[in-house]
């Protein structure tokens, strides 16, 4: 009898998930459910524009849908469209794998100012996903808070010149907003010491490229592991290889304390070993992390996973949504292995549920093919400095004017 | 030919390519395919050739699953005179300084416990247009087509 197995979120989560339940069966029926219209999640989506080779996992997840016979139902939410129960209620086993969208808020007087914008919100404006807000006016000094590899992808994006840019897949819109700002200085500020921080040396590394940079850095402190002493010469090493018209300031130990709107914009004031310092911003870009978007009730639904508590859900959760914003990719492949395994020994098929048939009756449903052709259409109409030209408006995505050309 | 395609990767596209590689070569040969993690440092000696896939990260290493075999190729100190393994590498030449360094290194590491490289070493970046398939096979095949990599059945 074959097992129905249905995943939500077509990131690398739920695609790794249903590549290794695939190896394991290939006769399983595993469906693979995404609120977008296009498949794989963050890394369309969050994986920055001109880090082309690490996108280059989407043709390994393609390979799930085509070869090995995964469906993809895209554009339908979960918890709008059909309900969570109702996919209980049709499959053996589902997986949650729906990520983490929301931008975890600072938790100080005056996060919530405008000119405050999350960096999980301008990374899905820049990299046009259908649901993101209009990109914000970030005026010419803005402050990062923040020291994780999320928030360094922000200042090598906004730091890149046009040319810099070149064979990246960052939109006309996004490319044109980015042209015009004439950003003076970016300023960066972390909690811990440089060492402590959380991004990745190879990542500050590719800084040192950048034409347009000049940075310094503030008391970065000192480290006793492998990992921060990299990190720490990384940053020597920027700092001696960039003297570009942008200052780039790195605050290390300042500690964000309290937000304020001044004539000039915001004011910023971080504690730092040298006692309490304001910095002025032309606008404040948040990336200390991800949280729940509210639209699926995570809480609820990690206590009635199986792994949790309620063995009779069938219900697994895997990758940012049960983790929470840690892990890179690699990690969602290891992760998706062990469930697979957990969820192929404890399958129970049960031919009365009724697995995809339940998406019967709703409507604008888009399969992997459309996306095949979407993505080729993309493909094909791509400026000649870009890999690709992304298609933004929902609307469009579903029924792409131009798409017999493709 | 009696071939051992394993792999070293982190996010699969390096498993993703040896399975390529395995099916087009088994019409001809006896295949084996399997993840370096799961492969010790002797086990090379069972096939007549290994062909590596080897992906690389952080500053230019091994993926996650190439490095227990490569910590049992420096504790165990196997003797590998006689294995013989063709390379090939997977990158990114966005990381210009460190491009395909894994696959060197773990090349250097068996070609340091004896085992002999047969045809060159390629590596596919992942920021050019190529897909790695259709480099990756027809350097296998041209690797089995040259009298070097037969060499080692012969010889039996
Ligand atoms: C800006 C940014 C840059 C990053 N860069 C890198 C990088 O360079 N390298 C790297 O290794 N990692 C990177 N990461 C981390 C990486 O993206 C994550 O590890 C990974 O995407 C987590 O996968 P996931 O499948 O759990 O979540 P996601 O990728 O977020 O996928 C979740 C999917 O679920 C869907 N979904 C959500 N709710 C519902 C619902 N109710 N119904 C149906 N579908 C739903 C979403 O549309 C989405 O497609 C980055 C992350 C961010 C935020
Ligand atoms: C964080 C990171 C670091 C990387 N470092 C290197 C590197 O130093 N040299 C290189 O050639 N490729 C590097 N790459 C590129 C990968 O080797 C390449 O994307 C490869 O296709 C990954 O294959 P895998 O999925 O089998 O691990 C790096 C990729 C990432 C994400």
């Amino acid at each position: 009898m074959t097992a129905k197995v249905a995943i939500i979120g077509a990131g690398p989560s739920g695609c790794y998930t249903a590549q290794a339940l695939l190896k394991m069966d290939p006769d399983l029926e595993v469906d693979v459910i995404d609120a977008q219209p296009t498949p794989f999640g963050l890394v369309r989506y969050g994986v920055a524009a001109d880090h082309q080779g690490t996108k280059g996992v989407a043709r390994q997840f393609a390979r799930i849908f085509i070869r090995q016979k995964a469906r993809f139902f895209g554009n339908i939410r979960i918890g709008e469209q059909v309900t969570l129960g109702e996919l209980q209620d049709a499959y053996d086993a589902v997986v949650i794998a729906a990520g983490l969208s929301g931008d975890r808020r600072l938790g100080i007087p005056g996060d919530d100012l405008p000119g405050i914008i999350g960096s999980g919100s301008l990374t899905r404006a820049l990299y046009e996903h259908p649901d993101a807000a209009a990109l914000p006016e970030l005026g010419q000094d803005p402050v990062i808070i923040g020291t994780g590899n999320v928030a360094i992808d922000v200042l090598r994006l906004l730091a890149k010149t046009p040319e810099e840019l070149r064979g990246s897949d960052l939109g006309d819109g996004p490319t044109a907003w980015l042209a015009a700002h004439k950003f003076r200085k970016i300023t960066v500020v972390g909690r811990s010491s440089a060492g402590a921080a959380r991004f990745s040396p190879v990542l500050l590394k590719e800084l040192a490229d950048l034409s347009a940079i000049d940075v310094s850095v503030m008391h970065p402190g000192s480290a006793n592991d492998e990992e921060g002493k990299r990190r720490l010469e990384a940053l020597a090493e920027l700092v001696a290889a960039t003297s570009g018209p942008v200052q780039v300031d790195f605050h290390f130990d300042s500690c964000p304390i309290a937000i304020e709107d001044v004539s000039t914009g915001l004011k910023l004031d971080v504690e730092t070993p040298e006692g309490r310092q304001s910095l002025l911003a032309s606008s404040i870009i948040t990336a200390i992390g991800f949280t729940s978007d509210g639209s699926l009730d995570r809480d609820t639904m990690l206590d009635s996973a199986q792994d949790r508590m309620r063995p009779e859900n069938r219900t697994y959760t895997i990758g940012w949504f049960r983790n929470g914003p840690v892990g890179a990719i690699p990690k969602c492949r290891e992760d998706a292995q062990a469930l697979a395994q957990r969820v192929m020994s404890e399958l129970q098929p049960d031919p009365d549920r009724i697995g995809r048939n339940l998406f019967e009756t709703v409507p604008d449903i888009v399969g992997f093919d459309h996306w095949q052709r979407v993505d080729a259409l993309e493909l094909s109409t791509a400026p000649d400095d870009r890999c690709r030209r992304k298609i933004f408006h929902k609307a469009e995505l579903l029924r792409p004017s131009n798409l017999q050309d493709a | 030919m009696n071939i051992a395609i394993l792999f070293g990767t982190e996010t699969g596209n390096a498993e993703m390519l040896a399975e390529d590689i395995s099916s087009a070569l088994e019409d001809e040969h006896q295949t084996r395919f399997a993840n370096l993690q799961d492969t010790g440092p002797s086990e090379l000696r069972d096939a007549e050739l290994n062909i590596i896939v080897c992906s690389s990260y952080g500053d230019g290493e091994l993926p996650a699953s190439a490095k227990p075999f490569a910590d049992r190729l420096r504790e165990e100190q196997t003797d590998l005179d006689g294995v013989r393994f063709a390379m090939f590498g997977l990158g990114d030449g966005e990381y210009a300084t460190t491009f395909g360094h894994g696959s060197m290194k773990l090349a250097e590491m068996l070609i340091g416990r004896g085992a002999e490289i047969v045809g060159e070493r390629l590596v596919h970046d992942a920021s050019g247009d190529d897909l790695p398939e259709d480099i990756a096979i027809p350097w296998a095949e041209a690797i089995l087509a040259s009298g070097n990599a037969a060499a080692a059945s012969t010889a039996e």
